[in-house]
């Protein structure tokens, strides 16, 4: 198959099912804790960053098909992280909440998810 | 099949993420080779982008936009918006950084994608408030 055609599948086959399980998942996220603080973006976004770190070093190490990685890396995970609606959540949290709550997730967002993504190349290279 | 609205909304959201997960990739292509791979201006530029354009919408949404259906808001906000900007890149960059050795650069890309983001949402919003007051 024609290069630029096998990118463009392997990166929409990604990013649809990264865009719904970000969906369903804050949908369950809000049923559950409610919407006092977005836990569900919180919850993707530190998930995401963890399997990112682990994926790509697991590709550096077993040279996984550059179609592999587009689906999943540009595809997937990209869509399924999000950095717009993290920005949606800190103005909607501080508007709500006010301005401790707000700079918790700002800041602890970022901080978590730096740290999931260390975390996600170390079990790589453990693996 | 169509009428179904939990299906309307998974159709959205899967057109909207197609849309900006490729609009990510081939924009961010596209400034690296303007700007060179050195710094990743491309996650930066896309990632703020993303949040003034979600200001902006959410914004309108509230008002000139209010009678838009829902399934159009799920294709822009979580769809489009959504997969367009990423999270798990960001990191990623932040990470590589690190391993380059280079902990200034790598803080100051951590830190100024938070920053800018907040800011450039803020932009929108107000942006939106701006054109709203005028055609009122």
């Amino acid at each position: 198959m024609n290069s630029a055609i096998s990118t463009i599948l392997a990166i929409s086959l990604g990013a649809i099912p990264g865009a719904l399980s970000r969906y369903y998942l804050t949908l369950f996220f809000t049923s559950r804790f409610g919407t006092a603080f977005p836990y569900g973006t919180f919850f993707i976004n530190i998930t995401g960053a963890f399997l990112m770190g682990f994926f790509t070093t697991l590709t550096s190490k077993f040279g996984i098909s550059q179609v592999v990685q587009l689906l999943v890396t540009v595809g997937f995970l990209g869509s399924y992280t999000t950095f717009s609606t993290y920005a949606l959540d800190t103005s909607n949290v501080l508007q709500a909440r006010g301005y401790k709550t707000a700079l918790l997730y700002w800041l602890g967002s970022p901080l978590l998810g730096l740290i999931s993504i260390e975390l996600g190349i170390l079990l790589g290279r453990l693996i | 099949m169509l009428q179904n609205p939990v299906i309307r909304a998974a159709v959205a959201i899967s057109l909207g993420a197609i849309g900006g997960a490729l609009s990510r990739y081939y924009l961010g292509l596209w400034f690296n080779q303007l700007l060179g791979t050195g710094f990743p201006y491309s996650t930066l530029i896309i990632n703020i982008s993303g949040c003034f354009v979600m200001g902006l919408f959410t914004t309108l949404l509230i008002g000139a936009l209010r009678t838009i259906s829902l399934d159009t808001r799920l294709l822009v906000t979580t769809g489009f918006l959504g997969s367009y900007t990423t999270f798990s890149t960001y990191e990623l960059d932040t990470a590589k950084l690190l391993q380059q050795g280079s902990l200034e650069i790598s803080l100051f890309y951590w830190f100024c994608s938070a920053v800018l983001g907040m800011v450039c949402f803020q932009l929108g919003v107000i942006c939106a408030k701006f054109f709203q007051i005028r055609n009122e």
